[in-house]
């Protein structure tokens, strides 16, 4: 038995509560940001955003679609991150999410480049930089609450539940309305299976989503990990300069006044 | 010393590193422990919209760490949006004030103070002021009892228990300058409803949305201004509706539209007068419920008239109708003559068909804009809910309430869903969607200028005595069939002089009425006016409470200028906004400002107790979670402490008229203000003993009254609002159920038992129309109520009787819904003008372009924009991310993150057309002023052709300013200063402008 979360375009009307929700919960800082001509933003996934939402205007001849996507940690069945990791801080749980243990990272960031989608992201502004993704909300599932994002959604295109229904309730829609819906359930089987699945109105290549075959990834993590003996020497070196760097930047940020920062930050 | 975990992390953290080379311990790194179980959860309703989603608040160690979705409450069922789910940021942001300050004349800072300086100065200026300014007689030599020196304005932001004593405050010293954000969001909803059906609010509720078959969203983008209101549209839309979206953009709205409509902004009358026409040529309407529930049947004076654009009795040097002939034909004892044949060329059913003979698809295409396909998809879906077992609801909003024609705007959507059966109907209704968390409650205390608590009427001067005030406004029916609820207004309006004046108002002193103001009988207080006074000099004190006009109004340059000629401003306020700002604003030496300024710190919503009313009329509780930050103080606190030093300051000098503040009374108390006590003051209760016609003691003295049936002329009940009577009776407080069942036969969603709803805990208003005479449901499916032979079923029925004894529009006259509106500044039917800057003219009547009645001003700073130099249509719009003035987001940084900068819409033709790339700044300007903005280049806009012109549109939000932690410029520097012709709202939907690369 594992969760998963089926996420539903065609009920998405962008209103981003779940970005929301989720900083609010994981009690996540703002990012400095600014128009870039769209509404999106911030505008990719970072150790302080752990989901938002992407705005495509899709034109069709003289017709305009307006698709929001949810992007985040898929929570993939076989995740290539915790395969990738060495020393075993990203692990999967029973119950389906993947998670990450900061007391036995090492900051290598092989699991950034391990993931498919782009997920795990690295503190670049601390001085003891963690790995950052969703979660889950493993501290929401471990009390039997869903997940922030999920709970907050008001036209329920994020449902969370048991994978397997989710699927079902999947597979039903689509052969209820197969004029609606493309004929695809992204996640299903990308990968070997995610537990974050999607469904939508408009090809997800459209919006942005890679195309993977069902094989898992994982295996390609084991070619990444080929590299780790000799890299390791390099890596100890590379951190230490790095630290010194960040943790110099670090002070002079303190002294700046830039109100787009949690308050706690200007605490440190 | 206390360290956050991250505080730990970063500091300790790194020194672990460096001594041992290990990393922190897994006790400190792992996930923060679930914070759920370690707080004290209190209930409260989201501060933003109208919605009223309930948000459950967590608190630990007397701060809150958590708000999320209420699960339990029926609306939003643990749902919020991204404002809504940013309300733990809120209470704890560093952007608050949380000290009152001052800012002496020509200062260019800020000094803090206490609140005791502040309050007694405050004290010292409202009562010069009044004094210097007072007007005890008019120019006849009638009894004034007012001070045009002193305005103030807001707040949608306060409880009702606020609104409530800020109402008994400002009347009380004899304020007419008194209005708020209801005037300039949906006084024209209340114009049009309340003249349509009797009522000036949204007819149904949120969850109602669910029961619909068609939807029509216009003048409104709801998925993003009331993002949970689609939590029951995608109930609908599951359950088989057409979503159909009508806008000037194609919005996150439309993008969930089965029918998307793109429509020129400001052409929204020609657009329903099509589909009224389709209605009727392809008989579509529902013909029992116009004959038994409208006005269609009544004949109209032969005298009535339009042509060229104009009704009959238009005297166009007063631009003001003589609407003599705009009355129904009677019989000898006064009861409107009706044809239930509809066949009689004067009932109003043929007048109705021969007025919209003109809006044919090609005509109305050539002025909206959209295509004459599109326009036919519309009407058809729309109309086949005629059928009587089929329901259509319309939301709209702001789109269609700021126009020189709003008010009609809305009366043209009543028309269309009278004649398709869908008023007081499960599903139906013309739902105004409101914005802010509590303006219907504020709408309903009437913080406005020409109406008393529960929309009595202000008093004129020529509303000499009580008897007179209330022959005036008390309506009279001879049909013994008309319920004529009005009938009752001495009731209500006695009682309201109880609660003002106490023991002071008796039946030998007309109940206080002589201490109450009474405003000029022709001048106009409203919002425009209000800083037409103030830019003109004459306004010298001003309390902004809540609300933020330097940004919110139109034409905000003169609104900013204004207030340079203030001898003394007071903003009440969570922070330092654009309005107590003003004085340092870009481009303005602070030394050359004069004006005093105290700004004080307002505690926010779940730092007080007291409740709000959503836009269906749901008045809900709001519990205090903690304790307001720093030295801020609820509104009601502000309120009493400044009433206490304004009465002492009069006991020990009276001033030319002290009575009408001394004999107010004012007993809340030395400290913070019980807002049960004002709650149980605004249900009313028993001052003597309460009889009914037989002389038996209903209610004895000291009671509270169960509901306004209750209320007396006799001066023996008191009551705040008669239209909130029955929320807080011997019962308790009704407004804090939380019974989340719905009792409902047929499972429509009322929940009857969750909060409670004016009027008398009616979920769904007009519900008699929703049967036939005979009390059987239209839809027996989705019935609201039902007869069983003996009593209604299922909703409170709007009035007991038993079918068919009485008409089913209670609060009008006649008894029936208008279809014909004869009490409006501007016509009885809905007629299409031109917005006051237009790039077109009117193809149906070129010499009458505009609507006829509104006021045009004159000042130097209300200019008009020549279609030649500003040759595009400007509209703006609210984002889900801000909200209104933006004070309340753009201090909050997740929102900022996501709505970083100001920015304008435009399609990309526009943009070829003036070399302006994506993203990429440009100067938006009108005849009032320019902004700078970033460029959004979007298919989403088109531009249309017109009659054979090509017009192109840009669309702004409005909720930039300069003070925040984003700024930017203030769409309503370039709204025009023209409002509604009958509330005066201003036409900040509909404009001229032109656009360049910066």
């Amino acid at each position: 038995m594992s969760v998963g979360m089926l996420i539903d375009l065609t009920k998405c009307i962008g209103c981003r509560g779940c970005q929301i929700a989720c900083k609010q919960w994981n009690e996540l800082p703002a990012e400095k940001t600014h128009n870039r001509g769209s509404y999106e933003n911030p505008p990719k996934l970072s150790d302080k955003t752990w989901t938002y939402i992407t705005f495509h205007e899709i034109a069709d001849g003289s017709r305009v679609t307006w698709v929001f996507a949810k992007d985040g940690c898929r929570h993939c069945l076989e995740p290539s991150c915790a395969s990738a990791c060495i020393v075993g801080a990203l692990h999967k749980r029973p119950d389906g999410a993947v998670v990450y243990n900061a007391h036995k990272c090492i900051g290598c960031r092989y699991c950034e480049m391990a993931c498919p989608f782009g997920i795990p992201a690295f503190q670049w502004e601390k001085p003891v930089p963690y790995i950052q993704k969703c979660t889950f909300c493993e501290d929401r599932l471990d009390q039997g609450e869903e997940p922030a994002c999920a709970k907050t959604c008001p036209t329920g295109a994020i449902e969370f539940g048991e994978r397997n229904d989710l699927l079902q309730t999947a597979h039903a829609r689509m052969k209820e309305r197969p004029d609606k819906y493309v004929n695809h359930i992204y996640g299903e089987k990308e990968v070997g299976g995610t537990s974050v699945m999607y469904l939508s109105s408009v090809p997800f290549n459209k919006l942005g989503f890679p195309t993977y075959g069902p094989e898992p990834l994982p295996r390609y993590a084991h070619i990444a990990m080929n590299a780790v003996p000799p890299t390791i020497g390099v890596v100890t070196v590379l951190m230490g300069g790095v630290y010194w760097i960040i943790k110099r930047r670090d002070k002079m940020m303190s002294q700046e006044t830039d109100g787009v920062t949690e308050p706690t930050e200007k605490e440190g | 010393m206390k360290l956050t975990r991250r505080q730990f992390l970063k500091f300790g953290g790194a020194t672990a590193l460096l001594v041992s080379g290990r990393l922190p311990t897994p006790a400190l790194a792992a996930p923060r422990p679930a914070k759920v179980r370690w707080t004290k959860e209190t209930a409260t309703i989201c501060p933003y919209c109208a919605v009223g989603c309930g948000i459950i608040v967590g608190v630990a160690n007397s701060k809150v760490v958590n708000t999320e979705g209420d699960p339990d409450h029926p609306i939003n069922r643990g749902a919020l949006c991204s404002k809504g789910s940013s309300v733990s940021q809120l209470a704890n942001s560093r952007q608050r004030i949380t000290k009152p300050m001052y800012r002496a004349p020509g200062s260019n800072k800020w000094k803090e103070v206490s609140w005791d300086w502040a309050l007694d100065e405050i004290a010292k200026r409202v009562k010069e002021t009044r004094d210097a300014t007072w007007v005890e007689k008019d120019v006849k030599g009638r009894l004034a009892r007012r001070t045009e020196g002193l305005a103030s304005v807001g707040s949608a932001a306060l409880d009702n228990e606020e609104c409530s004593l800020l109402v008994k405050a400002l009347r009380g010293l004899g304020v007419v300058y008194l209005e708020h954000q209801a005037r300039i969001c949906h006084s024209s909803t209340v114009a049009a409803l309340a003249e349509s059906f009797g009522r000036g609010a949204m007819t149904n509720h949120w969850i109602d949305i669910k029961n619909s078959d068609a939807i029509l969203i216009m003048g409104s983008n709801a998925a993003e201004q009331h993002p949970i209101s689609f939590h029951w549209v995608t109930k609908a839309i599951e359950h088989g509706a057409t979503l159909i979206s009508v806008d000037p953009r194609f919005t996150r709205t439309s993008s969930k539209a089965h029918i998307y409509a793109p429509m020129r902004a400001g052409a929204d009358i020609a657009l329903l007068g099509g589909m009224v026409k389709y209605i009727l040529d392809n008989n579509l309407y529902h013909r029992e419920y116009v004959v038994e529930h409208t006005n269609a049947p009544l004949l109209i004076d032969p005298k009535f008239k339009f042509s060229d654009g104009l009704f009959s009795g238009y005297n166009p040097s007063k631009r003001k109708y003589d609407k003599s002939t705009w009355a129904y034909q009677t019989d000898s004892n006064g009861v409107p003559l009706r044809d239930t044949s509809l066949q009689d060329p004067h009932c109003v059913f043929q007048l109705l068909r021969k007025h919209y003979s003109r809006y044919d698809v090609d005509t109305v295409s050539q002025i909206t804009g959209t295509s004459k396909e599109t326009l036919i998809k519309v009407y058809k879906d729309y109309a086949a809910t005629g059928a009587p077992d089929k329901v259509g609801t319309i939301m709209y909003a702001m789109g269609w309430t700021q126009h020189t024609y709003g008010t009609q705007i809305i009366r043209a959507s009543a028309i269309v869903q009278l004649l398709l059966g869908n008023i007081g109907r499960a599903g139906g209704g013309v739902n105004a969607l409101r914005g802010e968390s509590n303006v219907q409650g504020s709408t309903d205390h009437c913080l406005l200028f020409h109406i008393l608590p529960g929309y009595l009427k202000t008093p004129r001067t020529s509303d000499e005595t009580l008897d007179r005030y209330l022959k005036h406004y008390t309506p009279a029916s001879s049909d013994p069939k008309s319920a004529n609820w009005w009938q009752h207004y001495p009731e209500y309006a006695v009682s309201l002089l109880k609660w003002m004046y106490g023991k002071n108002a008796t039946p030998e002193n007309e109940f206080g009425y002589q201490l109450m103001p009474k405003i000029d009988d022709e001048t106009n207080y409203s919002w425009l006016a209000l800083f037409e006074a103030m830019y003109a000099g004459r306004i010298k004190g001003f309390f902004a409470w809540g609300q933020n006009p330097a940004v919110s109004g139109a034409n905000a340059n003169m609104a900013r200028k204004a207030m340079e000629n203030l001898d003394w401003m007071v903003a009440v306020n969570l922070w330092d906004t654009e309005t107590s700002s003003f004085w340092q604003r870009p481009g303005v030496n602070p030394a050359d400002v004069k004006t005093e300024v105290f700004l004080l710190p307002a505690a926010v919503s779940v730092e007080k107790e007291g409740s709000i009313t959503n836009s269906g009329r749901w008045a809900q509780w709001r519990w205090k979670a903690v304790k307001p930050l720093g030295d801020s103080k609820p509104d009601s606190w502000i309120m009493n402490q400044l009433m206490i030093r304004v009465r002492k300051l009069y006991q020990a000098d009276p001033g030319p008229d002290p009575e009408p503040v001394v004999k107010l009374a004012w007993n809340y108390g030395p400290g913070e203000v019980d807002t049960r006590q004002v709650a149980r003051e605004v249900n009313g209760w028993a001052v003597g003993d309460v009889k009914d016609n037989k002389g038996n003691v209903i209610v004895p003295a000291g009671k509270q009254v169960k509901n306004f049936t209750q209320l007396r002329a006799d001066g023996s009940t008191a009551c705040a609002n008669w239209l909130y009577s029955g929320s807080y009776n011997e019962d308790g407080n009704m407004m804090a159920r939380r019974d989340n069942t719905d009792y409902h036969p047929a499972s429509i969603g009322l929940y009857s038992k969750w909060s409670w709803a004016w009027p008398v805990n009616r979920r769904i208003i007009y519900n008699r129309a929703s049967c036939n005479i005979k009390g059987e449901p239209f839809d027996p499916k989705r019935f609201v109520i039902r007869w069983n032979g003996k009593r209604w079923e299922g909703d409170v029925p709007d009035g007991g009787w038993p079918p068919g004894a009485k008409h089913s529009f209670i609060m009008k006259p006649e008894g029936y819904a208008r279809i014909f509106g004869a009490g409006r500044a501007d016509g009885p039917f809905p007629e299409h003008y031109e917005p006051w800057e237009s790039p077109v003219k009117n193809i149906l009547h070129p010499d009458q372009s505009t609507d006829p009645a509104f006021k045009i001003w004159k000042s130097e700073m209300d200019r008009k924009g020549d279609p030649k130099k500003y040759p595009i249509v400007g509209t703006t719009f609210r984002l889900t991310e801000h909200w209104q003035s933006g004070a309340m987001t753009r201090n909050l940084p997740w929102l900022v993150e996501m709505q970083p900068d100001m920015f304008v819409e435009m399609s990309p033709e526009l943009a070829a057309e003036k070399g302006i790339k994506n993203g990429g700044k440009v100067i938006v300007e009108s005849a009032r002023g320019s902004i700078e903005a970033v460029a959004l280049v979007t298919r989403r806009l088109q531009p249309f052709r017109l009659d054979g012109h090509l017009v192109h549109q840009v669309a702004m939000p409005w909720h930039w300013g300069y003070k925040g932690l984003t700024t930017g410029g203030s769409a309503n520097v370039l709204t025009p200063p023209v409002g509604d012709a009958n509330t005066m709202i201003p036409e900040t939907k509909a404009f001229l402008c032109d656009v360049r690369k910066a």
